[in-house]
C-alpha cells in the first residue's frame, strides 16, 4: 500500500475508532461507503450513537459514497490537500446524498500525524549536525584542540571535532590523532548519555565507554565550548487546534418561474427554444425576460429559435463550479459555449454546454467568420429545466 | 435643492401569503408600469430618471447582488442604481440626501420582498445572527422579539389582552385597506386562545408571512408640478442604530427609536408629535410593538403603553389605520408600507380610512431584533 506524506489510506480507516465522537453521531443512523481507486472499498455504519467499519466488495445500500484516490484521501484527511479543490476539480466526489455525508464530518476528531520516534541513527545525525551552530566561540579563545567519535554498534559512526583560530569543524571520520577520544561500544548509549537518560560514570564503569587522550578536555572544556543539545523531541509544543466553524448554509427555496421564463421552460419539454421580443426595437432576449431592459416594455411576442445554431462564444473550464442543485462536481475541463441559434441576429446568444469529445473541435464565430454548426441534444425524460437540453454537438 | 422631497406619486401590489405564479420580478413590474403612466415621466438622461434606488435582500430572493435581478423591470439599466438593503424606509432617508443635496432630482424608488419563496423565514432571520454564538442559540427575529414583548410588557403594564385588543384592530383595519393581505377576521376571545408561538407571543401576535413590491416616484420641490397637482412632501428623517448584542441593550427601552424621532422631529419642526402629526404608521412586526413604538415617537407616555390602550390611544392618534405591518407586509418593507399610507391620507386617498384634514403624518420602521435599528420620516399634505 502506498504511502502519502507518510500516511497509508489504511492508517485513516484504522484509526477510525479511535478518533469516533459519539456526540457527533446523535442523529445519525447511515451507511457510508468509501472506495479509494486501487485501494479498496470500506463500508462505515454509524447507528446508535456508534460506529462499526469493514472492508467491503461493494457498496450498495450506502446513503452516501465518497470516492477519492489515496493521494486525494489521505491528503484531505491530512490536511495536505485542499478538500474544496479536491471537491471542485473533481477529484474527490460524493454520490448520493450529499448533505448526510456532510455529517460524516462532525463524526470523527481529525487525523493527526503521529510524531514517529527518532532513531539511533537520526539523533546521532542530529546530534552532530548541531555541533557547529552550539559552538560558543568566545570560550575557544587560543584554543586548538580536536575532539574524536568513535561509537560503535549497527548505528555508529566516527566524527572528529575541530577547534583552530575560534573555528569549529566536523568530519566524519578521525582523522589524524584527536587530542581526545571517545569510545562507545554502542552509539545507543551516547545517544542515551547526551540525552541525560544514563550517566558517563555508569557506562565507564561498566566497560562500555572509554576516553584516550586529554580526558579533562572532554570533561571539562567541552561542556564550556558547546551549548547543551537539546532533544528535538523533548517538550515540542503540541499542535494547537485552529478553531473553525465549519457550517453548511441551507435555505430550501422555491422559485416561481412566472409567465415569460416558465414559457421558455415548458418550451423545453416540447423540444422547443422560445425567445421573446420587443414590440419597440424587435430584439430577441434569451432565455427570454419579462422585459426588453432597453426600451422599458413588456416583450410579450414569443418566437420559436433554433435549434441548431453556430458558436459564439466558448471557454474551456477546469476549475469547476458544482452544481448548485444537486452539490454534484461536474468533470472538468468541459466545454461553455453561447449560441446564436437560427433566428437570432448579433448578441442574441444562447449558453449551453458542448459535448465533452468535441471540445477541440468548435470553432469560435465572429462577425465574417463563421462559428462551428451545433444542435442540442435532448434529454429522454424532460422536465421544464435546462438540463432538458443535455448538450449542444457538432451538427455534422 | 430644498428643504423637504415630494412624494410623486406611489404604486403597489396587494399583499398576498404567496405569488406562486410570479417571480418578484412580474410583482416589481406591476408597480413600475403604472407610476411611468401615471406621471408620464421620462428615462430622458437629462430630464428623466437617471437615478434608482431599489430595496430588496440577498437572504430573500437567494440571490447575491440581488438587484441585478430586477434592473429590466425597474428601468434601472445604463443609469444609477443603487441598492438598500436595510429599511426600505432609509431608502427614503437615502432619496432625500441624493435629492436635497442636489445630486439628482428625480429618483424612482423599488421594492420587493417574496417571503414565501424560502422554506423558513426564520431561518432567514436567524442568519442575521452572527455564527459563532447568536444563531447556534436559535436566535431569530420572532423570539428575540418575545424577549422584548416580556421585559416590555412588565414594564409597561401591557397584557395578553392588550395584545389580543391590538391584533383583532390591526385585521379589522387590514380589511379596509385595497392593498392588504387577506386574514382571518378574528375576536379578542380567538387571540386569547390562539396557540403560544414564543411565550407571550402567539401566532397570532406576529405578522404573517407576506408578498409584496411598491415603487414611488420622489423627485425635488422645484421639479414637482411636472409630475403631480398634489405632492406631498417628505420634511424630516432621522435614523438611529442601537447595539448589536441583545446583552448590551435595554431592549424595552425604545432607545434607539427615541432618538431616531428626535432627530426627524427637529428636521421637520415638530414640537410636541400629539398635537403637531395626526397620523402614525408604526411597524408592529409583533404586536406589542404596537404601544411600544408608540412610546418611542412619543404618543405614548413611557411606561404606560397598557393604560394607552385602555385609553383608546390607537383611536386618538389615528395609528395603524393601514392595518400596519402586523396585518402582512414583508420585512425591510415595513416602512415603505407606512410611508405609501402616509401618503395616501396626506392626498386624500385613503377611502374608508380617510383622517379628515390630515396634514402632518409619522412612518416609523425597524430593523433588526427587537428594533435595533429605528428610522422615522415625517410627511406633511
Amino acid at each position: 500500500m502506498a504511502e502519502y506524506w507518510g500516511v497509508k489510506v489504511e492508517d485513516i480507516f484504522n484509526t477510525m475508532k479511535d478518533r469516533f465522537r459519539p456526540e457527533g453521531a446523535k442523529d445519525v443512523d447511515a451507511v457510508f461507503g468509501y472506495d479509494i481507486a486501487g485501494e479498496g472499498k470500506w463500508k462505515l455504519t454509524v447507528k446508535n450513537n456508534a460506529m462499526t467499519l469493514e472492508k467491503a466488495d461493494q457498496l450498495s445500500g450506502c446513503i452516501a459514497t465518497m470516492s477519492a484516490d489515496g493521494e486525494t484521501f489521505v491528503g484531505v484527511n491530512t490536511g495536505k490537500v485542499d478538500a474544496t479543490n479536491a471537491f471542485m476539480s473533481g477529484k474527490f466526489k460524493v454520490e448520493g446524498d450529499m448533505g448526510a455525508f456532510g455529517k460524516t464530518g462532525k463524526l470523527f476528531r481529525k487525523f493527526v500525524l503521529a510524531k514517529k520516534e527518532m532513531t539511533t541513527k537520526e539523533y546521532l545525525a542530529d546530534m552532530f549536525a548541531t555541533i557547529v551552530p552550539r559552538f560558543k566561540a568566545r570560550e575557544a579563545e587560543g584554543l586548538e584542540a580536536s575532539f574524536g567519535f568513535d561509537l560503535g554498534g549497527p548505528d555508529g559512526g566516527k566524527w572528529t571535532v575541530f577547534i583552530k583560530d575560534k573555528v569549529c569543524t566536523v568530519t566524519e571520520t578521525i582523522e589524524g590523532k584527536p587530542t581526545v577520544t571517545l569510545e562507545f561500544n554502542d552509539a545507543r548509549d551516547y545517544v542515551d548519555f547526551i540525552l541525560g537518560k544514563i550517566d558517563a560514570q555508569s557506562i565507564l564503569a561498566a566497560g562500555k565507554a572509554s576516553a584516550k587522550g586529554d580526558i579533562n578536555m572532554m570533561a571539562s572544556k567541552w561542556p564550556i565550548l558547546f551549548e547543551k543539545y537539546k532533544d528535538p523531541m523533548a517538550g515540542a509544543v503540541q499542535e494547537q487546534e485552529l478553531l473553525v466553524l465549519k457550517k453548511t448554509i441551507s435555505l430550501n427555496e422555491k422559485f416561481s418561474t412566472g409567465p415569460i421564463m416558465g414559457k421558455f421552460l415548458k418550451g423545453l419539454k416540447e423540444k422547443k427554444i422560445f425567445a421573446n421580443r420587443c414590440p419597440e426595437c424587435g430584439r430577441l432576449q434569451l432565455p427570454p425576460r419579462e422585459v426588453c431592459a432597453e426600451c422599458r416594455v413588456r416583450a410579450g411576442e414569443f418566437v420559436e429559435v433554433g435549434p441548431k445554431g453556430e458558436v459564439r462564444y466558448m471557454d474551456v473550464v477546469y476549475y469547476a463550479m458544482p452544481d448548485p442543485l444537486t452539490g454534484v462536481a461536474r468533470e472538468t475541463p468541459y466545454g461553455s459555449i453561447f449560441i446564436r441559434l437560427d433566428g437570432c441576429k448579433g448578441n442574441e446568444t444562447l449558453p449551453h454546454f458542448i459535448r465533452k469529445d468535441q471540445i477541440e473541435k468548435i470553432q469560435r464565430g465572429w462577425n465574417e467568420k463563421k462559428g462551428t454548426r451545433v444542435r442540442p441534444v435532448w434529454e429522454e425524460k424532460r422536465i421544464g429545466d435546462i438540463w432538458d437540453i443535455k448538450y449542444f454537438e457538432i451538427d455534422e | 435643492m430644498g428643504k423637504r422631497l415630494a412624494v410623486c406619486a406611489v404604486a403597489q401590489i396587494k399583499n398576498h401569503p404567496d405569488y406562486h405564479d410570479w417571480r418578484f420580478q412580474n410583482m416589481l413590474l406591476e408597480c413600475f408600469e403604472p407610476i411611468v403612466e401615471e406621471t408620464k415621466v421620462t428615462f430622458d438622461m437629462d430630464k428623466g430618471i437617471r437615478t434608482i434606488i431599489t430595496c430588496s435582500d440577498d437572504m430573500f430572493d437567494a440571490r447575491t447582488i440581488s438587484d441585478n435581478g430586477i434592473t429590466d423591470v425597474v428601468g434601472a439599466h445604463f443609469r444609477g442604481e443603487e441598492k438598500m438593503a436595510q429599511e426600505s424606509i432609509n431608502g427614503l432617508g437615502y432619496a432625500m440626501a441624493c435629492i436635497l443635496s442636489g445630486h439628482d432630482d428625480v429618483i424612482l424608488f423599488m421594492g420587493h420582498c417574496k417571503e414565501s419563496q424560502g422554506e423558513s423565514r426564520r431561518m432567514i432571520s436567524n442568519l442575521a445572527y452572527d455564527p459563532f454564538y447568536c444563531r447556534p442559540l436559535g436566535m431569530d427575529y420572532h423570539n428575540v422579539d418575545a424577549l422584548q414583548a416580556r421585559a416590555y410588557m412588565e414594564k409597561s403594564k401591557v397584557t395578553d389582552e392588550h395584545l389580543a385588543k391590538v391584533v383583532v384592530r390591526s385585521r379589522a383595519n387590514g380589511k379596509k385597506n385595497p392593498y392588504g393581505r387577506e386574514n382571518k377576521i378574528v375576536s379578542e376571545k380567538d387571540v386569547l386562545n390562539s396557540p403560544m408561538y414564543s411565550d407571550p407571543l402567539r401566532e397570532m401576535h406576529i405578522y404573517p408571512v407576506t408578498d409584496w413590491a411598491y415603487g414611488m416616484l420622489l423627485c425635488s420641490e422645484k421639479r414637482a408640478k411636472e409630475f403631480t397637482k398634489k405632492p406631498v412632501w417628505i420634511t424630516g428623517y432621522g435614523s438611529c442604530m442601537d447595539r448589536y448584542f441583545l446583552g448590551d441593550r435595554d431592549i424595552a427601552s425604545n432607545f434607539s427609536l427615541k432618538n431616531a424621532a428626535k432627530r426627524a422631529y427637529a428636521m421637520a419642526g415638530i414640537k410636541d408629535p400629539r398635537k403637531d402629526v395626526q397620523v402614525f404608521e408604526l411597524s408592529d412586526q409583533a404586536a406589542h410593538q404596537l404601544p411600544m413604538w408608540a412610546e418611542g415617537v412619543g404618543i405614548a407616555e413611557e411606561g404606560r403603553g397598557g393604560q394607552w390602550i385602555d385609553d383608546g390611544g390607537m383611536e386618538r392618534f389615528n395609528v395603524n389605520l393601514s392595518g400596519g405591518q402586523l396585518n402582512g407586509n414583508p420585512l425591510l418593507l415595513g416602512g415603505a408600507a407606512r410611508a405609501l399610507e402616509c401618503y395616501y391620507q396626506l392626498s386624500g386617498q385613503a377611502g374608508k380610512r380617510q383622517v379628515k384634514g390630515a396634514k402632518r403624518a409619522v412612518a416609523q420602521a425597524a430593523t433588526g431584533g427587537a428594533g435595533q435599528h429605528q428610522a422615522v420620516i415625517v410627511m406633511e399634505a
